[in-house]
């Protein structure tokens, strides 16, 4: 087509050229040879116009049948797969480890096959799911209906879910950047943030990145045994949480993220606490990153830290009005060596939440090999000087191999990128 | 220090309040606010839509389109977006959903008339028969690299003037006088960049990723390999002893590669004899390619040279 416009162009230079050179000579004086020559350049002045104007409406035709034809392809593509189109993206994932500990021995531990289910229910909310089958039993995990197009910035999240406590609390296991939860997160949100309840996330609408969000449930913490949630009680013994979350760009290639988080429980009873109190767990999550522009696959660091505080009133005879304040956390930094390895270390201090006098010491090490995006290997030492527990299982040298595959579709979204 | 609780409840209440006062970015009263994914579509939708829009990508040329990280920093743009101009072909898949789904933004949410996928009209090459993780991480819809194939260029241009007039149609003439300019420009090119890359016809190349299928298909280069094992996985030795093999007995000319590092494509080129070249594979990946006219240019000059020089 191009080549047509400018073949076209040449033509008409070289007529009017021709005409300007030779005809004068030949027909000088001869006006009416002279208006004759001048009525046919008009007139292939007047073809040239209309075949340029014809080929600008064929490059627009084609181009839009070009688009129309891509429109018709992805319809029978819609067709095709409309028997299936409405299922809900399903992955799992498989979590397994080879594990030794000094004073307890060897074990092949499954820790894992989630399988997870995510689909968009109407126009208004999705909804997605994880249930997890390890050797202890088949558990639902997380069943969550979430909305999509609330007004005023707002998201509300309800069911089984992981209320928005801290930063890993939200992380399912095989997602963490180490093999197995920090000890402090363990004891004193009782490990993943599960719960049954709802939340309302808020975005501020500022320049930079503030989330708000409030939520009530049953109780938070998977292995959080010292609330029965199964039955019906008064609303004051619920957990209430608040959290806010922001983060800053400090270059293209430096980040830091910064949450706080509070959850209340009005009316707890601690087993064998007679009279009960209130609950207050607190935390304070901060990430740094560095993530150059030009080489994210290759290059990258993070430091993630938690600290967490744990308050509750206890009876005692002497003072009543005692409360029980454990303070505990955990930090860790991991090195992206290239794109398939990296390593780090994490500290994790760890106290007892009904003894804070009692505490754990972790030092763990960690090299891991993504061998692709879904299939990894991880290995871990880590050492633990352990007073809180008495069997002396968890204390001294551990040894983790970890393999963590995942197939299908499989993600677990914003909350844990 | 005694503290009154009082103060702090009303500071509290000040401070959240002057929160929901801050306005979100620059104050760009009567413009629309387009938000794309690459820097490709942030250009294309600057030429059309003019003085009548505020454009911001969210990757930068440099990054890999793939592996954007999702930073929270774009929840905000995406939060006043009017627009949203995403490649589409699942090329954003591992970073863009995760965005939209705290960006509190039904607009630009997929099937809304705010999200604009540019894909749309694309003749998609290399759209696998078979969708398996064996075959690595396949883009399902086909090869999402389809910009850097200029008459590309035309289609994205269309969608986003599409786009525009249907969400502001009290604008549409301006838009699609603007698309017909830039159209124009893009034609004029045309015949001049064919011309320029006459010289690669046939010339043999090995690519990092697939990135460069639409390329070569336009100007006529045969793609004999790729580092990458499968798309998105980094080659073993093995590999890399076979494809310097085939490289020999193919006679390469170029090995190209973009955000990936230079460690095997330098590896490659040194066993073989052939260039090692890195290319920008979107606006801005090299100083020079800073529109997207430029880029294709660059690109093909930058080629060019290469072959000319070997």
């Amino acid at each position: 087509m191009e080549l047509l416009k400018h073949n076209l162009l040449v033509l008409l230079a070289s007529i009017v050229f021709c005409s300007a050179t030779f005809v004068p000579r030949l027909v000088f004086g001869q006006d009416a040879a002279i208006e004759a020559v001048k009525r046919q350049l008009a007139e292939v002045e007047k073809l040239l116009k209309g075949a340029l104007e014809r080929i600008d409406q064929l490059e627009k035709e084609k181009t839009a049948s070009s688009a129309k034809l891509g429109q018709v392809e992805q319809s029978v593509k819609a067709v095709q797969s409309a028997p299936s189109a409405l299922n809900p993206a399903i992955g799992m994932a498989i979590d397994a480890t080879a594990e030794h500990r000094a004073k307890v021995g060897g074990d092949f531990n499954f820790r894992a096959a989630e399988l997870g289910l995510a689909a968009s229910i109407d126009p208004f909310a999705r909804a997605f799911s994880f249930i997890n089958a390890s050797k202890e039993g088949v558990e639902l995990e997380e069943a969550t209906i979430v909305t999509t197009s609330l007004p005023w910035n707002l998201t509300a999240r309800a069911g089984r879910l992981f209320a928005d406590f801290g930063r890993l609390p939200k992380f399912h296991e095989h997602e963490l950047p180490f093999v197995n939860a920090p000890l402090s997160l363990e004891r004193m949100v009782g490990g993943e943030s599960k719960a049954d309840g709802a939340e309302l996330a808020y975005l501020f609408p500022t320049p930079f990145f503030l989330q708000g969000t409030f939520g009530g449930y049953n109780k938070i913490g998977e292995e959080n045994e010292r609330v029965d949630d199964t039955k019906s009680r008064s609303w004051s013994r619920f957990t209430y949480l608040g959290r806010l979350h922001t983060y800053f760009d400090l270059t293209d290639n430096h980040s830091i993220e910064l949450g706080s988080s509070l959850a209340y429980t009005p009316s707890f009873r601690a087993p064998g606490d007679v009279f009960g109190s209130d609950r207050t767990l607190s935390g304070v999550d901060l990430t740094y990153r560095y993530q150059p522009l030009d080489s994210t696959l290759y290059q990258g660091f993070t430091w993630g830290t938690e600290l967490f505080a744990n308050s509750e009133r206890v009876e005692r005879p002497e003072d009543l009005r005692k409360r029980r304040i454990a303070l505990g956390g955990y930090s860790y930094g991991e090195v992206k060596l290239n794109r398939n390895w990296s390593t780090g270390f994490l500290f994790d201090y760890a106290p007892s939440i009904d003894s804070p006098g009692k505490k754990t010491y972790g030092y763990s090490p960690f090299l891991t090999w993504n061998l692709s995006e879904f299939n990894r290997l991880r290995f871990q030492y880590s050492f633990l000087d352990d007073k809180v527990r008495d069997d002396k299982a968890e204390r001294g040298h551990q040894f983790f191999l970890q393999w963590t595959t995942v197939l299908g579709a499989h993600t677990h979204g914003f909350r844990t990128r | 220090m005694k503290i009154n609780l009082k103060s702090c409840r009303f500071i509290t209440f000040v401070f959240f309040a002057a929160l929901l006062w801050i306005p979100s970015g620059p104050l760009h009263a009567q413009q629309i606010r387009v938000i794309t994914t690459i820097p490709d579509l942030a250009d294309i939708a600057k030429q059309i839509g003019k003085e009548l829009v505020s454009v911001e990508s969210l990757a930068r040329g440099v990054e890999f389109m793939h592996a954007v990280p999702v930073r929270p920093s774009f929840v905000p743009k995406l939060n006043q977006a009017d627009l949203f101009v995403l490649m589409g072909l699942d090329m954003e898949i591992s970073w863009v959903p995760a965005l939209l789904e705290v960006a509190s933004n039904a607009r630009i949410l997929p099937g809304q008339p705010g999200y604009i996928d540019c894909s749309a009209g694309v003749n998609v090459l290399e759209v696998p028969t078979r969708i398996d993780r064996s075959e690595g991480d396949l883009h399902p819809k086909g090869n999402p690299h389809y910009n850097l194939d200029p008459s590309n260029g035309r289609i994205m241009a269309q969608n986003i003037a599409e786009g525009l007039s249907r969400n502001f149609p009290q604008h549409r003439q301006t838009f699609e006088q603007n698309l017909k300019t830039y159209l124009a420009e893009l034609n004029r090119w045309m015949p001049r960049w064919e011309e320029m890359a006459a010289p690669l016809r046939g010339t043999k190349i090995v690519t990092y990723h697939l990135e460069w299928s639409y390329f070569a298909k336009r100007f006529g280069l045969e793609q004999v390999g790729f580092i990458e094992i499968k798309p998105g996985i980094e080659p073993t030795p093995n590999h890399l002893v076979n494809l310097a093999q085939k490289m020999k007995q193919e006679k390469a000319q170029l090995v190209i590669y973009g955000p990936q590092s230079d460690r095997f494509p330098r590896r490659l080129a040194s066993e073989t004899g052939a260039k090692a070249l890195k290319l920008p594979d979107m606006v801005g990946g090299e100083p020079a390619a800073d529109s997207y006219i430029k880029m294709i240019d660059y690109n093909i000059r930058t080629m060019v040279g290469a072959v000319k020089g070997s």
